[in-house]
């Protein structure tokens, strides 16, 4: 199996597992407890329909969309998602240039493994930061100054971590940063040389934009369910975030927003955006999922919010109904991450070229011409 | 296996993957992205349930129904498919034959592999063309004009395939037509010799109706995705189909219809039929299936236009049930394409006659003496 073999998530899923030692992959592959809320949120997408419209000589459609006052060729970007060195040596490098060159936004995590400064000397395409609220406020200060200054478009504030997830295949396997190598995952990790070989001989693995601030994470072996355990703040609060909008004072999202009650709050701090998610399934099993959730969400908060579903997108069908039911854009963690595992940046590039036409051919299929063309009228739920 | 031991649709596709080369019996038995919608064509009809009446007299029950201004012998046709002499080499020949023993409707693709003329020598049954709208306006006119002088009771056109959907299963196979013998599929060719052997000595592969304007299809090989992306004449919008409803004269039909609105328009541009269709699930994936979508469409049109559910058929029950919905007839293509490969004209016949003595068991079950006593208080919702 190699790249070329890769026309969907299952393929790119299965060219990561052959690639990535057992704990590494199992990192990106699994969800918190039984994994109910992970299935769901692929899952839901197939209890409604999509319906189309026939003769419309749609031609060329218009993938276009705006979010975080950005413009996007596609309905669709990459999520924040810590760590991407461990699962290809060359990381938010490879990503940050794929999304680029598809024109779409690439998000950085507070623990990426390249620092703000070398993402934005790389890559001139649209960015987010993802910003974790720390303890030491310090820390988080120093973050949006540093994006501020590296002309980041936008931020989100991820606000479903305040405690770390329960993700019981990691305690199975070890998982921690950076791999520790118990007798356990040894087997598995010396399957797979090549992975040894990168991560050995490639710069050496750290939080890149915490490393000045914290010894933790950077030179320890530590699971990155302690670390968010450690260091975040757990007492974290509206006025928190409403802190660090003020002080970012450009589009800024919450992340982790599932409550309708919520969505409407985001708006009086200031928020221009919530990103419906349940965090990939990986922090509250049995949590709704985006989908079954957003049509609420974006019939509350009308149009004062741009609303990003995150969670369990697979398919260019997959985005057209998210989009039908209110969703101004889509985002995609697990399923990038894998191609990423996959291929570096050739294999981002190549989900995102799948993606794209997914969604071109859809929209065709659809009778659709442009983004807005996706309303409710477009979907029925089968109850 | 053979096919005395084929008592059901299940076993029809047993048989035929058997003697089917891979390739070929995936490009019949695949549909779009993950299958969903093809999956849910079949299951939508398990959400609902009859509720029989007893007591009712029902020694003789006449299965006829009239569409297009045809009478049928049965309560279902066969749609026009593809390609036919791929799956026996005796094609539209064998499928033909057996419709006609039926008195049932039998559907001729504009990718058929035997020439109209050729059909209506051979069967005075009734008859449909189904009709795709080329780039090429001599191409349109030429199947126009060959289909009316074969006096072909019904014109169908396709509205469903203005690019063609992902198909999974033939990117893996490489399916083309007429198929290529690559490395990777010369195997499976080689382990079903009688396929092979028939394949070149029972005549040349062709695809008559197109033969005189494209060499896509007939000498170089081409895969169906790229026939409809590259021939198809995308910007085909309601105007064109008036025009050739007009043109044609007859009873013209839209294949592929799925809203509401949509079905609405047909009526107006002078249809006197729509089938109610997503292609067997091979083009949008996540699109609702015909079942789900049948009574609104019956409730905005049913009085002005025959409606007919196409697709997921396996059983006389579901038909049963679409018929008791308000569908005027049913019907199909994998209903009997596996049964083409599985036997030629034997193998329709006798796939033929069992969803015929199911439906004539199965109506007796329900205490109804003909089609027109089936309605909607037959049916009981499950939801």
């Amino acid at each position: 199996m190699s790249l070329s073999n890769c026309y969907n998530f299952d393929d790119f899923r299965k060219l990561a597992k052959k690639k990535l030692p057992a704990p590494i992959f199992h990192y990106i592959d699994g969800g918190a407890d039984d994994e109910v809320t992970m299935n769901r949120n692929t899952d839901s997408f197939n209890e409604c329909d999509l319906i189309p419209n026939i003769l419309n000589s749609v031609g060329e459609p218009d993938l276009k969309t705006e979010v975080f006052g950005t413009k996007m060729d596609m309905p669709i970007f990459l999520s924040p998602t810590a760590m991407q060195s461990l699962y290809h040596p060359d990381g938010d490098k490879a990503s940050a240039r794929a999304a680029e060159k598809f024109g779409t936004i690439y998000s950085m995590s507070t623990m990426a493994s390249f620092s703000i400064e070398e993402i934005a000397n790389l890559s001139s395409g649209p960015k987010i930061f993802q910003l974790y609220i720390h303890k030491d406020q310090s820390i988080t200060n120093d973050l949006i100054d540093r994006c501020k200054r590296a002309n980041f478009n936008g931020m989100c504030i991820t606000v479903d971590t305040i405690v770390a997830g329960n993700r019981e295949r990691d305690h199975r396997t070890g998982f921690t940063t950076p791999p520790k190598f118990t007798l356990d995952s040894l087997m598995s990790f010396a399957m797979r040389p090549q992975w040894v070989f990168n991560y050995f001989t490639h710069k050496k693995f750290e939080l890149a934009n915490l490393k000045d601030k914290v010894d933790k994470g950077t030179n320890i072996a530590q699971s990155v369910m302690g670390y968010i355990n450690e260091q975040y703040d757990p007492a974290m609060n509206w006025k928190d975030a409403e802190y660090c909008i003020k002080k970012w004072d450009g589009p800024i999202a919450l992340k982790g927003v599932m409550s309708i009650d919520d969505a409407k709050r985001a708006i009086d701090i200031g928020c221009t955006a919530i990103m419906i998610s349940n965090h990939g399934g990986r922090q509250l099993d049995g949590s709704r999922s985006p989908f079954d959730q957003v049509k609420a969400i974006r019939d509350a908060v009308g149009d004062k919010l741009e609303v990003i579903l995150d969670g369990g997108v697979r398919r260019g069908t997959h985005v057209l109904k998210a989009l039908a039911a209110g969703a101004t854009a889509c985002s995609f963690g697990k399923a990038f991450l894998f191609s990423l595992g996959a291929g570096g940046q050739q294999g981002v590039e190549r989900l995102l070229q799948n993606m794209h036409d997914e969604i071109r051919r859809n929209m065709i299929l659809m009778g659709c011409k442009s983004i807005k063309d996706l309303d409710e009228s477009k979907i029925i739920y089968r109850r | 296996m053979n096919l005395k031991d084929c008592h059901n649709f299940g076993d029809f596709r047993k048989l035929a993957k058997k003697k089917l080369p891979s390739p070929i019996f995936h490009y019949i038995d695949g549909a779009a992205d993950d299958e969903i919608t093809y999956a849910r064509n079949t299951s939508a009809f398990d959400d609902v349930d009859l509720v029989p009446n007893v007591l009712r007299g029902v020694e003789n029950v006449d299965l006829s129904t009239t569409i297009f201004g045809k009478k049928l012998d049965l309560p279902f046709y066969l749609a026009p498919t593809a390609l036919q002499r791929l799956f026996h080499y005796d094609g539209e020949r064998a499928v033909g034959k057996a419709a006609k023993k039926f008195n049932t409707m039998f559907g001729v693709s504009a990718l058929a592999t035997v020439s109209v003329e050729e059909i209506s020598a051979m069967i005075d049954t009734p008859k449909m063309f189904q009709f795709y709208f080329h780039k090429d306006r001599g191409l349109n006119d030429s199947c126009l004009e060959r289909a009316k002088a074969a006096k072909f009771d019904v014109m169908a056109l396709t509205v469903d395939t203005i690019t063609g959907g992902n198909r999974e299963r033939d990117l893996r196979t490489g399916f083309t037509s007429p198929p290529k013998l690559t490395l990777s599929s010369l195997f499976s060719f080689a382990t079903k010799p009688m396929w092979g052997i028939n394949y070149l000595t029972k005549g040349k592969f062709e695809l008559p109706h197109l033969q005189d304007f494209v060499k896509e299809g007939t000498s170089t090989n081409s895969s169906i995705g790229s026939y409809f992306s590259t021939m198809l004449d995308q910007s085909m919008n309601w105007k064109d189909a008036e025009k050739l409803c007009s043109q044609w004269g007859g009873h013209f039909a839209l294949k592929g219809i799925m809203s509401v609105e949509d079905a609405k328009k047909a009526v107006d541009i002078g249809c006197t039929g729509i089938m109610v269709s997503n292609h067997g699930g091979r083009q949008l994936d996540g699109s609702r299936s015909p079942f789900d979508q049948l009574a609104e469409i019956v409730d905005a049109v049913g009085d002005k236009l025959d409606v007919i559910c196409e697709g997921g058929i396996h059983r006389g029950t579901h038909m049963l049930k679409a018929l008791s919905l308000g569908a005027k007839a049913c019907s199909g293509g994998r209903l009997y394409l596996y049964a083409l490969a599985a036997a030629g004209q034997a193998g329709v016949e006798r796939a033929l006659n069992q969803y015929k003595t199911e439906l004539q068991r199965d109506m007796k079950l329900m205490g109804c003496t003909k089609i027109s006593d089936l309605n909607r208080s037959n049916l009981r919702f499950r939801g």
